[in-house]
């Protein structure tokens, strides 16, 4: 009821409750800020120790070699190859999942599948990491010749498992909100069950599943502890996915694991990779927020 | 004509109809797919936390006891065994200092089978070694040879990694003694304050946003920020903590810096359960308690946010669950430590049980993978008894309006 909030109330308990909440409220404003400068600062002083042209377009990453070179070109390309065998899984299985979901199931079988791929998205990631490092590598290894030990494969593959729930279930919920009238209408045309999900749920809940892709990217660039165990922490400019490479996130581990002194260059070079990685993810978020919000109102 | 193509008397296309029903049969697939591998997570991480092992022991005989001794009982025995004398012993037993390091370096464990018959005690110490491990299929089928096989001072043991004294004993060099003791209490420590935070400042926010704010800048503004947080890979909230709690706050790397870390990382997600729990609450309820006259404060703490409790209660339960589960950003604020003791202070070292399973996970000696998925298997249990938990709570106060 938006009119009862018309009146702020001047008694003071009143007053001192709103301020409480304010308050309370304040630390998430202070938590991005926080992320921000913190990373900002040291940021700032890596780039005055390194040039911004090193950076970019360096084709090695090695802040600990005695020549110490960082371009994060292929931390980046090991990121991209992870990611994109991860929704080259989580695409196609998400989707279908999500169709099955929305459009095949009852109300109450659907919670409570939905609660099942909620539990699946509860699931430790340290454990998918143990399980692609010692089920599915061996398992792939005797399929595919030459496949190292650490490798961006199968800690794709399962990663698409991982981040399976933000698909199906992003996308279910868009698929749900598509009006029952165009539905109906459908089928009084005739329609079958399956031209109905394929030829008007699904082209009219595009925006919302191209935002749960969006979304589960981001997951995904950002997912640590699977690629930190399975694909290696070993940066090369590659994409071939039998190899081993580092991502950001498994440099990052990897060197906060390690003794980096503070104030060397490798501690700053840290904040740098954590920095693109949170501009990356940041974006593609704000990309998804600003395709639902721009083609939301197509429907109320 | 062919017939099949033909439209029947409804207009039903038979074609379609096939395709339908194929269409709705393949789309349960990738739910199998999932399920499948749900399936075999859980099977193989089961699987490797047994082993059939070949183990030497440092001094003594390597001999085993009979199901019913006491740990002390066992202990004494075999230390007996090792060749010391009864006076040795026997002081060693009742120092409490002595007790404790002995106890600390010599693991009392009930395996399933031994080579002198099924469910008997053995004592591993830290300077056990290791000559063979095998896998429960492996080592079942060549069981008899290897038992036949056996050196002076060896045993042939089927070990249940997760046992009691697993859960309870300290992390240790040797995977044989190896236990998850310090890091179940570290992620204790670590939750506790960390939900200390979240659930204030998470709740806090929630009741603001749906209670108190109407459609405007600020509430704008904390939407919009709150869901890019929540959208922030929870390893840049590490970097955040080593930079701010860690360095600048010269907090260190203990469980406070650890758990601040946490707990803004909690934030968004009970935001989000919280704001859910308080719109279930019908509006009918406020306007009668307004209509009581009611203030805002009264109609929202007495009112509201009772009706809307078993709710923000489960939210909270769930969002633990998978704060439990972060090991990233934690790595960062110091859990990656050897930690033997257990955590006594907020300013302690410590560990917790994600990161030491990760740090099991990159050891090179092959049992550390037993050792982690005896971890694992303890982390899942942890995770269903809360997930069993929230879901009892919101099954039993569930309330139809």
């Amino acid at each position: 009821m938006e009119i009862l909030k018309q009146r702020p109330s001047r008694h003071p308990w009143e007053v001192l409750t709103f301020a409480l909440l304010l308050l309370l409220s304040s630390v998430t404003l202070l938590t991005t800020l926080g992320v921000i400068l913190s990373l900002l600062g040291d940021v700032v002083e890596f780039f005055r120790r390194v040039p911004l042209r090193e950076f970019l377009f360096a084709p090695e990453w090695t802040p600990l070699f005695a020549n110490p070179r960082y371009g994060i070109a292929p931390l980046l390309a090991g990121t991209f190859l992870v990611t994109a065998i991860a929704l080259l899984v989580a695409i196609p299985l998400g989707l279908s999942l999500a169709i099955y979901i929305s459009e095949y199931l009852t109300p109450e079988k659907r919670s409570r599948i939905l609660g099942i791929l909620e539990l699946f998205g509860g699931i430790p990631t340290v454990v998918f990491g143990y399980f692609a490092l010692l089920f599915v590598t061996p398992l792939l290894q005797r399929v595919i010749p030459g496949l190292s030990l650490f490798n961006p494969l199968s800690a794709g593959l399962v990663m698409g498992f991982a981040i399976l729930p933000y698909v199906s279930n992003v996308a279910a919920d868009a698929m749900q909100s598509v009006p029952r009238a165009m539905r109906e209408a459908a089928y009084a045309l005739g329609a079958r069950p399956y031209e109905v999900a394929l030829k008007v749920v699904f082209p009219a809940a595009i925006s919302g599943i191209i935002a749960a892709i969006i979304l589960a990217t981001s997951r995904a660039i950002g997912e640590t502890m699977i690629v930190a165990i399975a694909a290696g922490q070993r940066p090369a400019l590659t994409l071939d996915p039998r190899e081993t490479i580092a991502t950001m996130t498994s440099y990052i581990v990897q060197a906060a694991t390690g003794d980096q002194p503070v104030g060397s260059t490798p501690y700053y070079a840290l904040f740098a990779v954590g920095f693109t990685l949170f501009v990356l993810t940041l974006l593609l978020n704000i990309l998804a927020q600003w395709i639902v919000e721009r083609y939301r109102e197509r429907y109320e | 004509m062919n017939r099949t193509h033909t439209p029947n008397a409804f207009g039903v296309d038979p074609w379609k109809a096939r395709i339908d029903r194929v269409f709705a049969r393949a789309l349960v697939l990738p739910l199998l797919l999932a399920l499948g591998l749900l399936a075999l997570l859980l099977g193989d991480t089961l699987y490797r936390s047994f082993s059939v092992q070949v183990v030497r022991a440092d001094e003594g005989p390597g001999r085993t006891y009979p199901f019913g001794l006491s740990a002390q009982e066992i202990l004494r025995q075999d230390l007996l065994a090792r060749g010391y004398t009864e006076e040795e012993v026997a002081f060693a037993l009742e120092d409490p200092k002595e007790r404790q390091v002995l106890f600390l370096q010599n693991r009392v464990e009930l395996m399933w089978n031994t080579q002198d018959g099924p469910f008997r005690y053995v004592v591993t110490g830290v300077y056990d070694e290791r000559v063979a491990d095998f896998s429960l299929a492996e080592g079942l089928r060549r069981w008899n040879e290897l038992k036949a096989n056996l050196q002076e001072g060896e045993r042939l043991v089927l070990n249940p990694w997760l046992d009691q004294t697993f859960l309870t004993r300290p992390p240790s060099r040797s995977p044989l003694t190896a236990g998850i003791g310090v890091a179940i209490w570290g992620t204790v420590w670590v939750l506790s304050l960390a939900l200390l935070i979240a659930i204030p400042v998470g709740i806090g926010t929630a009741i603001l946003l749906e209670e108190y704010l109407r459609e405007g800048r600020l509430s704008r503004i904390l939407e919009v920020n709150l869901r890019n947080l929540a959208g922030v890979p929870s390893i840049v909230y590490g970097l955040l903590g080593l930079a701010l709690f860690v360095r600048s706050m010269g907090i260190g790397p203990t469980i406070l810096a650890a758990s601040m870390t946490l707990g803004l990382l909690g934030i968004p997600v009970i935001v989000v359960t919280a704001r859910e729990a308080l719109r279930a609450v019908p509006e009918s309820l406020r306007l009668a308690a307004f209509a009581l006259g009611a203030t805002r404060r009264q109609v929202v703490f007495r009112v509201v946010v009772p009706a809307a409790l078993p709710g923000m209660v489960t939210g909270v339960i769930l969002s633990a669950a998978r704060l439990i589960g972060e090991a990233a950003p934690l790595l960062l604020v110091g859990a990656a430590a050897y930690v033997p003791f257990l955590p006594s202070s907020p300013l302690s070292q410590y560990t917790v049980i994600p990161v030491q399973i990760y740090l099991w996970i990159s050891q090179n000696q092959p049992e550390f993978a037993r050792v982690a998925a005896a971890g694992i298997l303890v982390m899942l249990l942890l995770l269903s008894v809360l997930y069993l938990l929230a879901l009892y709570l919101r099954n039993r106060f569930r309330r139809e309006w």
